[in-house]
């Protein structure tokens, strides 16, 4: 069995890590898979699907050191006039730490439930905001 | 007071409804990946990059492709919804036989504040004699024009329509006009700055970005095309705030700006304080 659901949601600041943690649980729990696995994927090149602990101090941690790795003023190459798009690429921090982050998790389903380690927490990671934004969930077995 | 005077509302959701019509946009401004967005976003985009005000520029094609790109009753309707946010500027096409009559139901009905017009992609030449009961409607209504000058993006724009010099004969003709020639008028810089300083009634605005970041363009722009004090000594009343949005981001057009190293009363002008002489919001 495979059940997919498309989730969308608007990000506020241009860097923001989103707890979406209970929204892929519920939908597990829906899905009607007993066993086998949920991914969640972001639908973005400029966003992230990232797995860490909840607490203020480590989303700060975060967010600086990527900060510190990717600059927001820097030479990137994608800052020119992009004709498919009609506009000038300005988000090349975005999809660098978009790189770093990637795009999915994927954890076990058992028993009807997602299983997920006791400090871990799923984040929908935006660096590009703000932006109208969307991500996949995907549950996988029987 | 921070005033965008540059902002084109085709992808405004509550203007989206039709989805050809939406397409349309994307063909004729050439922003092809863009989609509409609700305006609680258009409000939090704003408050991001500390906007106060968006003036928003409808455009009216009818006798080149028989379309009304953004109308101005749709311009009406958006200032409608957040009228505290929002500016609204009047777009006719100069060739439309009812041009006149169209511009008069813009201010005395619709209450918008100004005129957009673009001579690349409305095809026509500033200083052509059909212009002139449109600029003489402008006088008397007291509303200034925000001219399209230089580059053009739009994929049927050519830029010798609005080669900055082209405007000389309607800053001479018309004293009381106060008209803006947007995007500096790039690649004709100069052309600009000669009417800047020789004109008290004409304007530029800060929406271009056509090569580099935001803040390597305005680098080049004003510290090397331009002398480094040029705006600082001559123009910081002629300078308005423009994003050209949504081709580009009005924060980084902002945080590219707050780093060329204006003086802090000349940053302030030209994000607000002179779009508010332009519009006459004194009041």
């Amino acid at each position: 069995m495979v059940k997919l659901k498309t989730v969308r949601l608007r990000s506020v600041k241009e860097f923001q890590m989103i707890k979406i943690t209970g929204e892929v649980a519920d939908f597990v729990a829906q899905s009607g898979v007993q066993n086998g696995l949920v991914a969640v994927i972001t639908a973005h090149t400029t966003t992230g699907i990232m797995m860490n602990e909840s607490l203020p101090c480590v989303e700060e941690d975060i967010e600086e050191a990527l900060e510190r790795l990717i600059p927001k003023d820097s030479s990137y190459m994608h800052a020119h006039f992009l004709p498919s798009y009609g506009t000038t690429g300005g988000n090349s921090p975005g999809h660098l730490k978009s790189m770093l982050s990637g795009n999915n998790c994927i954890l076990p389903v058992q028993d009807g439930k997602m299983v997920i380690g006791h400090a871990q927490d799923i984040y929908f990671v935006e660096f590009d905001g703000l932006k109208m934004r969307s991500y996949f969930i995907e549950v996988i077995g029987e | 007071m921070v005033i965008d005077m540059h902002v084109h509302p085709g992808f405004f959701q509550d203007i989206c409804g039709d989805r050809e019509r939406t397409e349309m946009r994307r063909q004729r401004y050439g922003l092809y990946k863009t989609s509409p967005c609700p305006l609680e976003h258009t409000l939090a985009v704003m408050d991001h990059a500390g906007i106060d005000k968006s003036v928003l520029l409808p455009l009216d094609l009818t006798t080149i492709t028989g379309e009304v790109v953004i109308s101005n009753d749709e311009v009406r309707t958006l200032v409608s919804l957040a009228p505290d946010r929002f500016v609204g500027f009047a777009s006719v096409d100069p060739h439309r036989k009812d041009a006149a009559v169209e511009l008069v139901r813009c201010f005395e009905d619709l209450g918008l504040s100004g005129l957009k017009l673009n001579p690349s992609s409305q095809r026509f030449h500033p200083g052509d004699a059909i212009m002139a009961p449109i600029y003489e409607l402008c006088v008397k209504y007291d509303k200034p024009i925000l001219f399209h000058s230089g580059l053009s993006w739009e994929p049927n724009a050519p830029a010798k329509y609005a080669r900055p010099l082209e405007f000389e004969d309607v800053a001479l003709e018309y004293p009381e006009l106060r008209i803006c020639l947007a995007h500096f008028g790039w690649p004709w810089i100069e052309e600009t700055v000669m009417l800047l300083i020789k004109y008290p009634n004409v304007f530029t605005d800060t929406s271009l970005l056509y090569l580099d970041s935001p803040k390597d363009f305005y680098e080049q722009l004003f510290k090397k095309n331009m002398g480094p004090l040029w705006v600082d000594r001559n123009f910081a009343d002629k300078v308005l705030f423009g994003s050209n949005a949504p081709r580009f981001r009005p924060v980084r057009l902002r945080e590219g700006l707050e780093k060329v190293g204006f003086k802090p009363r000349t940053l302030e002008k030209i994000l607000g304080l002179n779009a508010v002489h332009f519009l006459k919001l004194e009041a």
